[in-house]
């Protein structure tokens, strides 16, 4: 699995050079919304290292090498939470680094709850994409990417902002991403045997 | 040991179908998988590397039956390279052996460099700025570098100039020097064939019409050339496909034993025996 997480960090890597510019430049600016779309925008990328697959038909050669079906499921499961924590660890950097300026705190909480959001969103979106391929399943990432955003504008609404969060809804975002990680990571096996 | 062997194998695409496909490729040896485009070379491939589900029959590998869990390990064994090479267009040369070391438990990086060198390969170019016959030599360099028991190549050779496939070819004959190394490998190249395989396996629409030791295959086939009364005068059953050579004069694919003794007939080559099958199935 090591191997094929490795292949597509090679593959994004050129991605990767206008993704930290943009993620430099939003991070700037302290906002719930930019680390909430800034983790959320990073699970997108196990889908760019897919296309280059599909591009290729990777698949069909990786189909030829001792790769189990769950080590090319799982490893762009674990691309995405590489992905997501990093782009977290470089948002508060940038954040702190801002802060000294400014005089305003990163917040921890906010980033955990977006990298949580990340995580569900992966969950939701990684199987469609796994059975229907990224084109397809694109369509299926759009329409939760936009119900995810929806659904922070009137949580933010409703509590002002994500620190003073009401606790069972902290408490809630981890383990809908663990549940929500436990139920993927099976569903994106059966379907991509199915594939 | 059997290297390959398939049982009776049946796979249906709707028009088209692999029907009763049963092919052994005994270890140590090279058999060279025979058709035209589309007869089935790369199903039968799929259909060996579990890439591919069989409607029925069995697959065995290196002695282990594809569908099993054990044959993920076999896959170590085998090196595949497949009518096109579908590594990422943005790898380059280095970072396929850096992924591949990762990939395969006994991968050899002196031997993968040495053939970077050999094929005079760039190390630090895209994938995608790599010509076809490039494309393939890395995909041959990684198929050899990890000490791969069985080869499987699907089309290894075309694309390459006639100065690099003959060295390929001498790579492949190197390889099957140790006595439990063998290769499957198919081409539209016939004289690659001729020259380097043991055995030959002809698909046809799906159906394998043959599957003989080439040495007896060119003993047991002739080329008749003659008038066209001269081949009436032979027996039916002893043609096998005949074709105008112009002038009034035919050629004509016939079995040796079944023609007068005296009988002068030209030295049939693999390509005469494959078109003349053809034409003869038609």
């Amino acid at each position: 699995m090591k191997a094929l997480v490795q292949k597509d960090f090679y593959v994004i890597w050129k991605q990767m050079r206008m993704f930290v510019l943009v993620l430099a430049l939003l991070s700037m600016v302290n906002s719930a919304f930019n680390t909430v779309f800034l983790v959320v925008w990073c699970s997108m990328l196990p889908y760019t290292a897919m296309a280059y697959d599909e591009r290729s038909h990777w698949n069909q050669l990786a189909a030829m090498m001792p790769y189990s079906k769950r080590d090319i499921v799982l490893s762009k499961y674990v691309l995405g939470w590489i992905c997501m924590a990093a782009s977290g660890v470089f948002c508060l950097a940038v954040q702190a680094a801002a802060g000294i300026v400014s005089g305003s705190a990163p917040s921890v909480p906010t980033l955990l709850a977006s990298l949580c959001l990340g995580i569900i969103t992966l969950d939701i979106t990684l199987p469609a994409v796994l059975r229907f391929g990224v084109e397809r399943g694109r369509m299926i990432f759009m329409v939760v990417l936009f119900g995810v955003a929806i659904s922070i504008g009137i949580l933010v609404d409703m509590v002002d902002e994500l620190p003073s969060l009401p606790v069972p809804l902290v408490v809630l975002l981890p383990l809908g991403a663990a549940a929500g990680t436990a139920l993927s990571i099976p569903l994106s096996m059966k379907l991509y045997k199915e594939n | 040991m059997n290297a390959i062997e398939l049982n009776h194998i049946c796979k249906s695409f709707g028009e088209f179908a692999i029907r009763d496909l049963s092919l052994t490729v005994p270890s140590g040896t090279i058999c060279g998988l025979v058709g035209e485009n589309g007869a089935g070379k790369s199903t039968t491939i799929r259909l060996l590397m579990n890439a591919l589900r069989p409607d029925g029959g069995t697959a065995r590998v290196l002695g282990v039956d594809v569908s099993s869990p054990e044959f993920r390990a076999v896959k170590e064994d085998v090196g595949v390279v497949l009518d096109e090479a579908y590594y990422p267009e943005t790898l380059t040369a280095v970072q396929v052996g850096k992924v591949m070391a990762g990939t395969y438990k006994r991968w050899d990086q002196g031997t993968y460099d040495g053939y970077l060198r050999r094929f005079d390969l760039p190390g630090k170019k895209p994938f995608k700025d790599f010509s076809r016959g490039m494309k393939m030599k890395l995909s041959i360099a990684v198929a050899l570098s990890h000490q791969p028991k069985l080869l499987i190549l699907d089309e290894a050779t075309s694309g390459l100039d006639p100065i690099v496939r003959d060295e390929v070819l001498e790579i492949f004959n190197e390889f099957t020097r140790e006595e439990e190394h063998s290769i499957l490998i198919s081409s539209h190249i016939l004289s690659d064939l001729e020259k380097l395989c043991d055995y030959i396996a002809f698909l046809h629409r799906g159906r394998l019409l043959f599957c003989d030791e080439k040495d007896q295959l060119l003993e047991t086939y002739g080329v008749f050339a003659g008038t066209a009364e001269q081949l009436e005068s032979l027996r039916e059953e002893a043609i096998l496909g005949r074709e105008s050579s112009g002038y009034g004069g035919v050629r004509a694919l016939v079995r040796r034993e079944e023609v007068p003794a005296g009988l002068e007939l030209e030295r049939a080559t693999v390509e005469d025996i494959i078109l003349f099958m053809v034409k003869g199935a038609k």
